[in-house]
Parts: C-alpha cells; sequence; structure tokens
C-alpha cells in the first residue's frame, strides 16, 4: 500500500505527551544474541538437534515479530474492515510451504526413504470442521493464535500472558482426552494424502491452484469492501 | 477543528480498531482522533484501515511498545 503524501497533521489541543529520552536498546540486543548463541553452543553439547529446535525457534520469532505476521488477522481482518493484506501473505506462505514440503518429500520417495512427516496426515472428519471453528472462536477473544499469543507475550502484552495460562490448561485436557476422541469420534474419518490420490505433479499443482483462487478472491474482497480506487 | 483522545491501553488486537471505527465515524471533517494504543498489531491495522479510508494518518512512538495513532478525517 502506498502511503500518501505526509502533510503534518494539524493538533490543535496539541496534548502531546512528553517522549521519554530513549534509550539505546543496542546494549540489550547484544547481549540477548550472546544469550541465545552461548545456549545454543550449551544445547549442541546435549544434542545437535536440540539446538537445531533453539535457533529455528529464535528465528521464527524473530520472523514472526517483525513482520507482524498474525494468522487471526489473516482471516479475522476480512470479516472486520476487509483488509485482507494478511491473508494474502498468508496464502503466499502456504504457496511456499507447499512446494518446499512437496520437494522434501517427494525427494524421499524418489530416493526410496521412508517419507518424512506422514504421520500429520491426519484424518478429515466433520471434528476438523467444529474443531476449526472452536478454534477460531478462541483465537480472536484471545486476540492471537498460538504463535501470535507466544510472540506477543514475548513483546510483554500482559493480557495474552492470561491466555497463554489457559492455552497451556486446554492443550492439557485436550491431551489427556484426545485417546478417548481418537477411538471414538475420529478413527473411521479418511486419511488424505494428495500424492496418493492425484500423484506428486497433480497434487502439488492442484494445491497451488486453489491458493492462487483463494488469493484472487481475497483480492476481490478487499477491493469490494474498501471501495479501493486503483491508482491515486 | 476538534480533537478527542481513545484511549485502548491494554486492549488486544481487533478492539482498537473497532473502537477507532465507531469513533470515526462520528467525528466531523478536520477533526483529529488520538488512539492510544500499546499492542503492537493495532499499530498496523489501525493505520492501515485509517488510510484505506482516505484519512491522513501518523504514528508516533510516545514510549516503548506504546503508540499514538493520530488521525484526521
Amino acid at each position: 500500500m502506498t502511503e500518501p503524501a505526509n502533510i503534518p497533521i494539524h493538533r490543535t489541543t496539541t496534548t502531546t505527551r512528553k517522549r521519554k529520552k530513549k534509550k539505546s536498546q543496542l546494549p540489550i540486543a547484544l547481549l540477548v544474541l550472546l544469550g541465545i548463541i552461548a545456549i545454543g553452543l550449551l544445547l549442541t553439547l546435549r544434542s545437535t538437534s536440540v539446538a537445531m529446535f533453539w535457533v529455528f525457534g529464535c528465528c521464527f520469532g524473530f520472523a514472526l515479530q517483525k513482520s507482524r505476521f498474525c494468522f487471526t488477522a489473516s482471516l479475522r481482518d476480512p470479516c472486520i474492515t476487509g483488509s485482507t493484506s494478511i491473508t494474502k501473505a498468508v496464502l503466499i506462505a502456504f504457496a511456499l510451504t507447499s512446494i518446499g514440503f512437496t520437494a522434501i518429500k517427494y525427494n524421499a520417495f524418489v530416493s526410496g526413504q521412508t517419507i518424512p512427516g506422514q504421520s500429520y496426515v491426519m484424518p478429515v472428519s466433520l471434528a476438523t470442521v467444529v474443531g476449526g471453528i472452536m478454534f477460531g472462536i478462541g483465537m480472536v477473544i484471545a486476540g492471537g493464535c498460538a504463535s501470535g499469543t507466544l510472540m506477543r507475550i514475548g513483546e510483554g502484552f500482559a493480557m495474552q500472558m492470561l491466555a497463554l495460562v489457559f492455552f497451556v490448561i486446554g492443550s492439557l485436557w485436550g491431551a489427556k482426552d484426545m485417546g478417548w476422541w481418537n477411538m471414538n469420534v475420529i478413527a473411521g474419518a479418511p486419511r488424505i494424502f494428495l500424492p496418493d490420490v492425484f500423484g506428486w505433479m497433480g497434487a502439488i499443482v492442484i494445491q497451488l491452484l486453489i491458493i492462487g483462487c483463494l488469493y484472487v478472491a481475497a483480492d476481490l474482497w478487499e477491493r469490494k469492501k474498501l471501495g479501493i480506487k486503483d491508482e491515486e | 477543528m476538534a480533537e478527542y483522545e481513545l484511549d485502548c491501553l491494554g486492549e488486544a488486537c481487533p478492539v482498537p480498531l473497532m473502537k477507532a471505527e465507531k469513533k470515526m465515524a462520528t467525528l466531523n471533517k478536520g477533526d483529529v482522533l488520538v488512539v492510544h494504543i500499546d499492542h503492537s498489531c493495532a499499530m498496523k491495522n489501525v493505520p492501515e484501515w485509517a488510510r484505506s479510508q482516505g484519512f491522513n494518518v501518523e504514528v508516533e512512538e510516545v514510549d516503548d511498545g506504546e503508540w499514538d495513532v493520530i488521525i484526521e478525517k
């Protein structure tokens, strides 16, 4: 989005709050970076894969915070304001990860290894829909999905620490009863792995086509809701 | 040319935006609304929404993690 020419806004009763002198945060940033590296090195002594998780986790958190990537907003904003800029960002991310994961899985398939991550191909049933709606209601009330909540706790937003407490309670409860739900509700549902159905090429093409359609739909939706004129 | 303030400190994501949306509807042209926020997400979506409506927007970081969004109708 292009920013309109910045004409300073004339504030009449200007109550501009006194700005605290900004302290440089650079020393803290360097300390934290050193801490991250130190912890990473310590973890390597125990297990390299844990150290790897640590590094990926830190990078993921950094990217998430800086990009304001928010799965909640991607689904909520179209309904509230009609803005779909984050929706489109999420769709692009899905497209990229689809290609990446297909590459990893196909590579393993061709070289005859076990395909990694197949245990995450979950059964699809009505339970998926119900669970999705429940999760959606929860994340809009809490102001963030799982990753968003964690990121904002890092930023120091107190309300979301409360959300985290209940997020943990809910997860524990869910984990406790998951066995029963699996046995009685989900068990009969089919596990669908697209490449089994359409072939590898077909699966990725179909998936990207669907994402592409959603992207176009999101763009049209925004234009309609906000009445965007093309160029100003 | 009145100036209004909207205190959204401590409010999570969609709330500041919805409050600002409602408040802006009651303002006259030329009025200014100052929204105080401390949710980083709102720092992004409030200005984005206001700009899409054709309002003039400025964001000021008044403290670490605390912003004033100044919107002129």
